[in-house]
């Protein structure tokens, strides 16, 4: 039997109902056998970046929180609102931090893609730039399947935020099926 | 007469980009007036919830009533990670929830500047993407993308000093003031 493969959620939204923390807090019911899935320390207590503090005070504890939680994965999950077509802010200040750490947790980490969305795209145009954001952090997208979840409301229960949608719940085991092969893969991890 | 606001999406001190917004006084037609925007980390993390219980914070308010009063806004930024910088993109996450939303018909300028060979234009069309998705007017060329900073900028003064980006600072500047006044509600 092959080592479990620790792998860690990062939402990309605060609010408490959000469609997109639901979906990641669900994702260890799909996980096939050979993965666990977590979920990262929060991000929301991170201040925004400015070099200046970074250089005077050092990394703030929670930034070091989260880089330590990324380095220690084998693998980390993405899921991520579309906010103005584009990366939340929030959450994207997390990454500007982590970025300047030495030891740069994202470097050679599998990273794999989900979003949510009200409308039709279901969070591809977010997609693409988190994709562009790996590339500079030399993280190690996964490819496909993708997992975009649109017209949310129709998909999630409305009192308990349980996603219900078959059809999605199949597109994500493949993709955390195929997550736990590419880790395996590109880590030489047994 | 065109009132311009400058919103800068770098916080350190020494910031080429802080550096470009106060090389731009020197280089605006006639008419055009600029205003430094409000800070943009004075805002929380964007939370749903928090808008919702208390409304949304005073510095997101100042910031947003000064994107309405300007005639136009010019971004600065850096790009972090090939992409805007998380704390910038808040603010705008910030705004765009607003009833009366600031950006809407708004024209928008972008400028960037970086140490290395593309000058920041990877962030430049993601926020020209997330600009279209609040109804921005965003002007287009021409493009000021300011490569090889350190070269450009005096390392102790940081002022900029290389005349064929001021040229096309200057370009910029004077095809902006058009645009602002073609598409102005007349």
């Amino acid at each position: 039997m092959a080592d479990k493969l620790n792998v860690i959620t990062i939402a990309g939204s605060l609010r408490k109902g959000s469609f997109n923390a639901a979906l990641a807090r669900q994702l260890p019911k799909w996980a096939p056998e050979g993965m666990a899935i977590t979920q990262a320390p929060p991000w929301g207590d991170i201040p925004t970046y400015n070099a200046d503090d970074q250089n005077s005070t050092g990394f703030p504890a929670s930034v070091t929180r989260f880089a330590d939680a990324i380095r220690a994965a084998d693998g980390v999950i993405i899921v991520s609102p579309e906010y103005n077509y584009g990366v939340p802010g929030g959450l994207k200040n997390a990454v500007d931090w982590v970025s300047r750490v030495k030891d740069q947790p994202f470097k050679d980490k599998p990273v794999a893609i989900q979003s949510v969305a009200g409308g039709p795209l279901g969070g591809g145009r977010v997609q693409y730039q988190w994709r562009q954001i790996c590339v500079f952090l030399e993280a190690l997208a996964f490819l496909r399947p993708e997992v975009f979840v649109g017209m949310a409301a129709s998909k999630f229960d409305e009192k308990t935020l349980e996603f219900k949608d078959e059809a999605g719940i199949n597109f994500i085991k493949q993709q955390l099926a195929g997550f736990e092969k590419f880790i395996r893969k590109v880590t030489g991890k047994a | 007469m065109a009132n311009v606001l400058t919103i800068c999406g770098s916080l350190r001190k020494k910031s080429y980009n802080a550096a470009l917004v106060r090389a731009l006084p020197a280089l605006v037609p006639d008419g055009m007036v600029l205003t430094a925007a409000p800070r943009v980390d004075t805002m929380p993390h964007y939370n749903h919830d928090d808008q919702e219980a208390t409304g949304f914070p005073l510095s997101v308010n100042a910031f947003a009533d000064a994107i309405r009063g300007a005639d136009g806004v010019i971004i600065v930024s850096p790009e972090y990670n090939w992409t805007i910088p998380g704390t910038l993109k808040n603010a705008i996450d910030w705004v765009s929830r607003m009833k009366d939303q600031p950006f809407k018909d708004k024209p928008v300028a972008l400028q960037s500047a970086s140490g290395a060979l593309l000058g920041g234009s990877r962030m430049q069309y993601h926020l020209r993407q997330c600009l279209t998705s609040i109804d921005a007017l965003i002007f287009g060329r021409p493009e000021v993308i300011v490569t090889f900073a350190p070269q450009k900028f005096d390392a102790e003064t940081l002022e900029l000093k290389d005349q064929a980006t001021r040229d096309m600072i200057k370009l910029q500047l004077a095809g902006f003031a058009k645009f602002i006044e073609r598409v102005r509600a007349k």
